[in-house]
C-alpha cells in the first residue's frame, strides 16, 4: 500500500504505467483520425482541385489531452485509490472499546454502532482479543476483564442501546482501574466519547495509562433542552449546547395529545445560539388550553433523552374560579375571604371571578367557594353536575357555611355531614383552652410529608359529624383529632373542605406557607420552579413513563417506584430514568438537565492519547469513480472525433428533429385535460338520472363486483317494469367521492374487501342523501357466514367501519310486522343468492301493538338504510338476453328462490317510492282478506 | 359480381405470376410511366384529340398550286373563298433516346428516394408512351431498340430494354454512337459528369446529322450542393476514380463552380446546335420535366415541320 497524504493506492505498482503516457502522447499525435470513403459519381469534377485549407494531420493537442487524461485516470483507478485509509491494527496485546452510551450518544447512535462494528473488524483481522464496556451501565461487581475474540462482541452490537442517563464515568474509572491493574498485559483502548464531561473523572488518564489510548469524539455534541418555564404567559425553554463556536438555529417542538387523545405536534419555535453563546430560548406563545395539552419538549432532528424535557404541572396553569359568599368591602382586603387566595393563585393559575352560572359555563378546573351556604336550585344542579364530571371543588368554612349546616342527609357538595351550631371556638376570649395546632399529616393524605408549622393555630372551626367514614375522608387533622380539611371523591371530581375560613379570621393557616403548599397538592395550583427536594421527599413515586436513551417516551408499569429523596437527588440513573412520576394526584416530570444545567465539552485527551473524529474520515475507495471518468472522457473523445472527422453533420437535423419531437411530446402530455369536458358529462348525468326513475349501486372499486351490481339492478330495473308501474331506466354506477347522489332514490352498494374508506367529504354527502330521505341498502354478500352482524366476516367489519361515521338510526332485525314485507308482494323472507342472512332496518320508535290488529301502526318514513347479506345482486343479475347469471339454490328450488329475491327487490323499491302508503290501517282489511284470516 | 370458377381463378393468378416473373421491373416501371404521360397528355390536349397524324391545325386559304383534293369542301361551302384543311403533325417523326445507364446514375444519396437512373428511365419510358400515342416512331439508343419504331410492340421493347441492366457498364456514360436518323429528333438523358471530351463531342455529332432535340442533367440533390464535410476519400461509382481530400466543407465552393461550368458548358453547346438543355433533380417532380420534354420535342417538330 502506497500513502500520499490521505489517499492510499492498494495496487501502487500499476502507477508505473503513467510512465508510459508522454509515449503514448507521440504515438498518439503521428495518427491521424482515418478518412471516410464515400462513394460520388460528382469526383471527376473534384479531381485537380486543391485542399485550400488543410486539417492538421495530426491530432489537436486538446484531443490527444482528453485522451490522456482518460487513460491517466483508467490506471490511476485500477491502481485502486482509497480515500482515508485506516491504519491497521497494530500489536497484539488486548483491547479494550469503551463507549460512554449515555443520552448524549444517542443522537449519532448508528456512526458509533458502525465505527464500533470497523474496531471489531480490525481487532478480528488482528487476532486480538476485546472487551467492551458501555459507561452508561452500572459497573459489574467483580472487576475483571471480559475479554472475548471479536467475534463474539459483533453478535451484540445490534443489540446495543443508548441508555436515557449520563455515563458513570468516575465509577468505571475506579473499576477500571482496578480490572487493568489486575490484567498483567499492555492493554490498547479506543473510547468513543459523546464529547461531554459528565462531571469530573480521571477515566482518561487510567485508559492512557495502560496503554494507547485513542479517543473518538463526535463531530458535534448533542444540544440539551431544560425544563420550560411560564414567564410573562409565555413558555418558554432554555437549550444549552456544549461547543460555543458557531451560530446556530435549533427548531424545537411542542408535543401533546390532541381531543382525541393521539400526540401530534403542537408548535414549534426556534432556538437561535448566537456566535459564541450556550444558551438559547424557545418562546411558545399559545393559548392556555393548547399550552396546557404540552406533554413534551423535543429539539428536532436530535434524538437523544436530554434534547427532550417533558412537563408537568409546573407549566400547566388550572383555570381556577374564586367566588365568596360575603359582600367584598372596598378597602378591607386583608379581610376579604378571597385575598390569600388571590395572592397564592394567581402567580400559578388562571384565576376567575364571576358569578357562578359565568364561571361554570367557562369550564374551570377547580371552583374555590368561599364560605358559601346555600345554593339555588339550578346552581346546585350544575355544580353538582361539573364536579361528578370531573371537577375540583374546593370549599372553605366561614359563618355562612356554619349557619347553613346540619343537615341530615350528606349533601353531594360537601365531603362530609356537618354538625349544626356554627362550629367551635377554642382559645378565644369567650373559650376554654389554646387555639390548637396541627398533627402531622397521615401518609396516606395528600399532604403527606408537607412539614407542620408550629406558627399555625386554628381558633375557630365547623365540626363534622362523627360517622364511620369520617376518619378516611379526613386528610388533616388538629392535634387533637378534629378535622382540619376533608377531601371526598363525588363521581369523577373530588369536593374538598377547609374546615376553616379562606381569610386569617378563624386561623392562621391562610398566613402561612403551608397554605399555599397545600393547594399545591390539592393539584389546585403549582409552584413555578418545580418540585423541590422537600416536596418529593417522604414519598413513594411511580413512574408513569419513561424516556429511552433517544428521548422516546416507554411504557413504565413494569418499573418499581422510586423513594422521592433518590428523585430530589436530581442526577437520574438506571434506579431513576428520566419521565414522569406520579404520587396520588401529583404528576412531577423529572428531566436529565435541570433549571440550571449547562453542558459542558470533555475535557481534551491526554497527551499521548491519539485522537480521532468520529465518521469523518471513512475508508473510502476511489477506485470506481476515476473509471467512471475514464468512460465518460472516452466518451467525450468519441463525439469530439466523429466531430473533427465532420461526421456529426448529417446528424445534427434528425436530432434537432428528435429533440423537437421529445419537447412537443412533453408539453403534450403536461398539458391539463379540458376541463369542460368533465363539466357537460356531469350534466348529461344528472339529466339522464333525473329525466327516468334510474336504480344506482355504489362503485366498490372491484371490477367483478361493480358488473354484478350493474347487471342486479337492471335485472331488478326490468322486472319492475314488467310487474309494476315503476320503469325504471338504465341503472347508474355512482361514485360516492365525485357524483351527486341526490338524484337516486336508492343506492345499491355491495361490500367487498377492496372497499376504500369514503372521505371525509363522501361522509358528509352520504350523511346528507340519507337525511334528505334517500336509501342506501348495504349488502355484505357473504351471508354473515358464522358470526352476527358486523362480527367475523372480514366484509360486515369494513361495514361497521363505513357505518359507524354514517349518521344511521337504530337498527333491528325486520319485523314480521314491517312494512318492507307487503309493499307489493306478501313475503316474509328476504332471499338472494343467500337465504339465512338477517336483514337489519331502522328501529321502529314507540309504537305498540294495538289489541285486535295485526300490524302495529308505524307511519313514519322510509328507512334509512337496510343492511343485509344475502348477495341480492348476483341474484337479480341478469344477461342482456335476460337469463339469470348466476345459479341460486338447487333445482327447481332455486327458481323459486330468485323468483323470491325479486319479489324483495320489487318490494324494496316499492318501499323507497310508496313509503309507508301501505301500512296505513286502511289496507288492513283487504290484506287480512288476502292473508286468509 | 361474376362467380368465377377456382380453376380459372387459380389459372388466371397463375398467368400473372409467370407474365410478373418474366417482365420484372417492368409492370411498375411501365404503369408509372403510362401514369404520368396521361397527366401531360391532358395538360396539352384536353380531350378533343384526334387520331394519330388527323390532328385538325387550321384553316388556310387555299393558293394556286394546291390540289383539289386537299380543298376542304364543307368548309369552302360556308364562304367564297376555299380552304385547306392543315393537320397537324402530318408526318411521323423518329424521336432518338438516349438513357445513360452508367454506373453513375445508379448514385443515390440520403436527400433523394430515387436513383438519378430511376428518374432517367422512367422520364424515357412516359416520353416513349407519349410519342407512340402521338404516332411518332420511338428508339432507344445503344440497345437493340435502337430502330425507330412506332407502335405498342416498340414501347413494350423499350421497356424491356429500359429494366434490363446491360453487364459491363462503365462508370461514366457518354452517347452511343449510333446512326442518327436525318432530320429526327433525339432526347439525351444523363448526369453528363463524364468525361468532357467523351460528351460533348456526341451532342457536335447529333447535330451535323441535323437531328436536334433536348439534353436532360439529371443530377442527385447532393451532387447539387455537396453537403460533405471532413476528411474523405470520393471514389466514383465504379470505383475507376478516386480522390483524398482533407475537409470537403472547404471543397464546396470550387465543386460548384465546377458544376455550374459543366452546365453552362452544356447550355452553352445546346444553345449553338439549337437543342434544349435542362436540368433536373431527382427531388423535383418528374411530370415538369416531361411536359418540358414533350413542348421541346413537340416545339421542335412544329419549329420543323
Amino acid at each position: 500500500m502506497l500513502s500520499i497524504g490521505s489517499l492510499a493506492f492498494l495496487n501502487p505498482w500499476l502507477l508505473a504505467a503513467l510512465a508510459a503516457l508522454p509515449v503514448l502522447w507521440f504515438l498518439l499525435r503521428a495518427i491521424p483520425p482515418a478518412p471516410r470513403r464515400i462513394r460520388f459519381p460528382g469526383v471527376r469534377l473534384l479531381l485537380g482541385l486543391k485542399d485550400p485549407e488543410r486539417i492538421p494531420e495530426r491530432t489537436p493537442w486538446w484531443l490527444l489531452l482528453l485522451r490522456i487524461a482518460a487513460l491517466a485516470a483508467a490506471i490511476l483507478g485500477f491502481a485502486e485509490p482509497i480515500l482515508n485509509p485506516r491504519q491497521p491494527m497494530s500489536g497484539t496485546g488486548p483491547v479494550l472499546i469503551v463507549m460512554d452510551g449515555g443520552w448524549a450518544s444517542a443522537a449519532d447512535w448508528e456512526a458509533r454502532r458502525d465505527r464500533l462494528r470497523e474496531l471489531l473488524d480490525q481487532a478480528g483481522r488482528a487476532g486480538r482479543p476485546v472487551a467492551l464496556v458501555a459507561l452508561a451501565d452500572t459497573p459489574p461487581a467483580e472487576a475483571r476483564l471480559d475479554l472475548r475474540p471479536a467475534a463474539d462482541w459483533q453478535g451484540r452490537i445490534d443489540a446495543l442501546q443508548p441508555r436515557a442517563w449520563a455515563p458513570d464515568r468516575a465509577g468505571w474509572a475506579e473499576w477500571l482501574g482496578a480490572a487493568i491493574a489486575a490484567n498483567s498485559a499492555g492493554i490498547d483502548s479506543w473510547w468513543l466519547r459523546d464529547g461531554l464531561a459528565h462531571g469530573t473523572d480521571r477515566l482518561d488518564e487510567t485508559l492512557a495509562g495502560a496503554g494507547t489510548l485513542t479517543v473518538i469524539d463526535p463531530p458535534r455534541t448533542v444540544p440539551g433542552l431544560r425544563p420550560a418555564r411560564l414567564e410573562d404567559g409565555l413558555l418558554k425553554v432554555d437549550a444549552v449546547r456544549a461547543a460555543a463556536d458557531a451560530a446556530e438555529t435549533l427548531s424545537v417542538v411542542a408535543l401533546g395529545n390532541d381531543p382525541g387523545g393521539t400526540e401530534r405536534r403542537l408548535a414549534i419555535a426556534e432556538a437561535g445560539f448566537a456566535e459564541g453563546e450556550r444558551l438559547a430560548t424557545a418562546e411558545f406563545d399559545l393559548p392556555l388550553e393548547l399550552r396546557n395539552r404540552i406533554t413534551r419538549l423535543a429539539i428536532i432532528g436530535r434524538p437523544a433523552a436530554g434534547a427532550v424535557t417533558l412537563t408537568d404541572a409546573a407549566v400547566r396553569r388550572r383555570k381556577v374560579g374564586l367566588l365568596s359568599g360575603a359582600q367584598e368591602q372596598e378597602g378591607a382586603t386583608l379581610v376579604s375571604p378571597l385575598h390569600y387566595l388571590r395572592k397564592a393563585l394567581v402567580p400559578t393559575a388562571e384565576v376567575i371571578e364571576a358569578s357562578l352560572a359565568d364561571m361554570l359555563a367557562a369550564s374551570p378546573d377547580v371552583l374555590v367557594l368561599a364560605d358559601i351556604g346555600t345554593f339555588a336550585p339550578e346552581e346546585r344542579e350544575a355544580l353538582e353536575a361539573w364536579v361528578r364530571k370531573g371537577g375540583l371543588l374546593l370549599r372553605f368554612a366561614g359563618p355562612r357555611l356554619a349557619r347553613a349546616a346540619g343537615e341530615t342527609a350528606l349533601d353531594p357538595l360537601l365531603p362530609v355531614r356537618l354538625r349544626a351550631g356554627g362550629g367551635r371556638t377554642v382559645g378565644g376570649t369567650m373559650s376554654w383552652g389554646d387555639p390548637k395546632t396541627l398533627r402531622p399529616f397521615p401518609p396516606t393524605s395528600p399532604f403527606a410529608g408537607l412539614p407542620v408549622p408550629d406558627e399555625v393555630t386554628v381558633k375557630r372551626q365547623v365540626m363534622a359529624q362523627p360517622d364511620v367514614e369520617l376518619p378516611d375522608r379526613i386528610i388533616a387533622a388538629l392535634e387533637d383529632g378534629t378535622p382540619l380539611v376533608t377531601s371526598r371523591e363525588e363521581g369523577e371530581g373530588r369536593v374538598v373542605l377547609f374546615h376553616v375560613t379562606a381569610n386569617a379570621e378563624w386561623s392562621s393557616l391562610p398566613l402561612s406557607g403551608l397554605f399555599v403548599q397545600m393547594l399545591e397538592r390539592l393539584a389546585v395550583s403549582a409552584r413555578a420552579g418545580g418540585p423541590q427536594a422537600a416536596d418529593l421527599e417522604g414519598l413513594i413515586w411511580t413512574p408513569e413513563l419513561v424516556l429511552d436513551g433517544f428521548g422516546r417516551p416507554m411504557d413504565a408499569s413494569a418499573l418499581s417506584g422510586v423513594p422521592g429523596a433518590r428523585l430530589a437527588e436530581g442526577r437520574p440513573g438506571p434506579d431513576a430514568p428520566p419521565g414522569l412520576y406520579s404520587a396520588g394526584d401529583r404528576v412531577v416530570a423529572i428531566n436529565l438537565l435541570d433549571r440550571e444545567a449547562e453542558l459542558e465539552p470533555a475535557a481534551d485527551p491526554p497527551a499521548g492519547a491519539l485522537r480521532e473524529e468520529l465518521g469523518a474520515s471513512e475508508e473510502t475507495g476511489l477506485m470506481h469513480w476515476f473509471l467512471m471518468a475514464a468512460l465518460a472522457l472516452m466518451a467525450l473523445d468519441l463525439i469530439a472525433a466523429l466531430w473533427i472527422g465532420g461526421r456529426l453533420g448529417f446528424g445534427r437535423r434528425r436530432v434537432a428533429a428528435t429533440a423537437v419531437t421529445l419537447l412537443a411530446l412533453g408539453l403534450a402530455l403536461g398539458l391539463p385535460p379540458a376541463p369542460a369536458a368533465a363539466q357537460e358529462v356531469d350534466e348529461e348525468t344528472a339529466i339522464r338520472a333525473t329525466r327516468e326513475t334510474v336504480l344506482a349501486y355504489v362503485v366498490t372499486g372491484d371490477a367483478k363486483v361493480d358488473r354484478i351490481s350493474a347487471a342486479g339492478l337492471a335485472g331488478l330495473s326490468r322486472m319492475l317494469t314488467a310487474r309494476t308501474a315503476i320503469e325504471p331506466g338504465e341503472p347508474m354506477a355512482v361514485d360516492i367521492e365525485r357524483d351527486e347522489l341526490a338524484f337516486f332514490p336508492m343506492l345499491y352498494w355491495p361490500i367487498s374487501e377492496g372497499q376504500r374508506a369514503p372521505s371525509p367529504a363522501a361522509i358528509a354527502r352520504l350523511n346528507a342523501y340519507l337525511r334528505s330521505g334517500g336509501m342506501i341498502v348495504f349488502d355484505t354478500r357473504d351471508a354473515n357466514l358464522g358470526a352476527g352482524i358486523g362480527r367475523g366476516t372480514p366484509n360486515g367489519r369494513i361495514l361497521q367501519k363505513i357505518a359507524a361515521q354514517l349518521d344511521i338510526p337504530p337498527l333491528e332485525p325486520v319485523p314480521a310486522d314491517h312494512v318492507l314485507t307487503r309493499t307489493f308482494y306478501l313475503i316474509q323472507s328476504f332471499p338472494g343468492r343467500f337465504i339465512e342472512g338477517q336483514v337489519w332496518v331502522e328501529a321502529a320508535q314507540n309504537v305498540e301493538q294495538v289489541e285486535g290488529m295485526p300490524f302495529r301502526n308505524l307511519n313514519d318514513g322510509v328507512t334509512p338504510v337496510v343492511i343485509g347479506s344475502n348477495d341480492w345482486a348476483a341474484a337479480w343479475a341478469m344477461d342482456s338476453s335476460g337469463r339469470p347469471m348466476f345459479p341460486v339454490g338447487r333445482a327447481l328450488g332455486g327458481d323459486r328462490q330468485r323468483e323470491m329475491a325479486w319479489r324483495f327487490g320489487i318490494n324494496l323499491v316499492m318501499h323507497v317510492m310508496t313509503g309507508n302508503y301501505k301500512s296505513d290501517q286502511v289496507h288492513v282489511p283487504a290484506l287480512l282478506d288476502r292473508l286468509g284470516q | 359480381m361474376n362467380e368465377t370458377a377456382p380453376e380459372a381463378r387459380r389459372g388466371a393468378e397463375w398467368l400473372r405470376r409467370d407474365a410478373e416473373r418474366i417482365t420484372g421491373t417492368l409492370p411498375p416501371l411501365m404503369a408509372e410511366a403510362e401514369r404520368l404521360a396521361h397527366t401531360v397528355v391532358s395538360g396539352v390536349h384536353g380531350r378533343r384529340r384526334a387520331g394519330p397524324g388527323e390532328a385538325f391545325w387550321q384553316f388556310r386559304h387555299a393558293v394556286p398550286g394546291d390540289t383539289a383534293e386537299r380543298i376542304d369542301w364543307r368548309q369552302s361551302a360556308r364562304s367564297d373563298a376555299l380552304y385547306i384543311r392543315q393537320m397537324e403533325w402530318e408526318s411521323a417523326q423518329s424521336v432518338q433516346i438516349w438513357v445513360d445507364d452508367s454506373l453513375a446514375m445508379d448514385y443515390r444519396s440520403d436527400l433523394a428516394r430515387r436513383s438519378k437512373g430511376a428518374r432517367a428511365r422512367l422520364l424515357a419510358l412516359a416520353l416513349s408512351v407519349l410519342l407512340v400515342r402521338g404516332g411518332e416512331r420511338v428508339a432507344l439508343m445503344g440497345t437493340p431498340a435502337a430502330r425507330p419504331r412506332s407502335g405498342e410492340a416498340q414501347l413494350t421493347r423499350i421497356a424491356t430494354e429500359l429494366a434490363t441492366d446491360a453487364p459491363d457498364r462503365p462508370d461514366y456514360g457518354a452517347p452511343p454512337d449510333d446512326p442518327m436518323v436525318r432530320g429526327g429528333r433525339a432526347v439525351f438523358l444523363s448526369d453528363f459528369m463524364g468525361p468532357r471530351d467523351e460528351v460533348f463531342p456526341a451532342l457536335s455529332r447529333a447535330a451535323e446529322a441535323g437531328v436536334v432535340g433536348a439534353c436532360v442533367q439529371i443530377l442527385d440533390p447532393a451532387e447539387e450542393s455537396f453537403p460533405f464535410d471532413g476528411r474523405v476519400v470520393f471514389r466514383s461509382m465504379g470505383g475507376v476514380v478516386d480522390f483524398e481530400t482533407q475537409r470537403a466543407r472547404a471543397l464546396r465552393e470550387a465543386y460548384r463552380a465546377r458544376l455550374a461550368e459543366r452546365q453552362a458548358t452544356l447550355h452553352d453547346m445546346a444553345r449553338r446546335t439549337g437543342w434544349h438543355a435542362l436540368i433536373h433533380h431527382t427531388t423535383d417532380s418528374p411530370r415538369a420535366a416531361l411536359l418540358w420534354l414533350y413542348m421541346a420535342i413537340g416545339g421542335l417538330a412544329r419549329a420543323g415541320g
